[in-house]
């Protein structure tokens, strides 16, 4: 883990972040199109999700990057806004698990945990911005 | 651990964004350590020493050492 400051540190996570995010609406767009208009075969499929995940996980590198070179606060912040997310998130594969195993709830896709990861995440960070600004 | 940042800050004229970006992190870090939410590393005491030309012990009031010189 090397610290390369705070504004480095955003500059290295932005030139990775935002061009991964808009290459992921580009590849989303583009394969779920493709998949949709084309009776491909399976492992054309799969290239496609895997080409679509492509993206995301550079995001999520990013991210993990971000936090071991920026400053120690920012980190102990981003740190404590990735856990948060995550026990949220489990808490919520927990509480549909069970609802479908006890037959209270019908099918869910999967892929919608992802986003909410995101989500959480970014809403812990807003939460913690606001609370530092008062 | 209380300290006299933001009175060292405000004597310089410095808003808290501009001393973050002369230790290089978020005003954010800036803001917490003046409220004494949180207590920096070593390195960063050390840089806001320099900074002001000052001894870490003359900005940061180490509270315990305080009542344990106590007679």
């Amino acid at each position: 883990m090397a610290t390369v400051g705070f504004k480095e540190a955003n500059r290295r996570y932005k030139l990775v972040f935002w061009p991964m995010t808009v290459l992921y609406l580009v590849v989303v767009l583009g394969t779920s199109w493709f998949v949709a208009t084309e009776t491909s075969a399976q492992w054309v499929r799969v290239v496609c999700a895997l080409a679509t995940t492509a993206p995301v996980l550079a995001m999520l590198w990013s991210i993990i990057r971000h936090t071991d070179e920026t400053d120690e606060y920012t980190r102990i912040r981003q740190l404590r806004g990735l856990a948060v997310a995550g026990a949220v998130t489990a808490g919520a594969v927990f509480i549909v698990g069970f609802l479908q195993m006890f037959d209270a709830l019908g099918a869910v896709d999967v892929f919608w945990f992802g986003p909410f990861y995101f989500l959480a995440f970014g809403l812990n960070r807003c939460a913690g911005l606001f609370r530092s600004s008062e | 651990m209380k300290n006299s940042l933001k009175l060292l800050r405000t004597e310089q004229g410095w808003s808290q964004a501009q001393l973050a970006d002369k230790l290089d992190v978020s005003r954010q870090s800036v803001n917490a350590i003046e409220r004494g939410k949180y207590d920096p590393s070593l390195p960063l005491a050390f840089a806001i020493a320099r900074l002001f030309g000052r001894r870490i012990e003359d900005i940061f009031d180490d509270e315990a050492s305080a009542s344990t010189d106590a007679p």
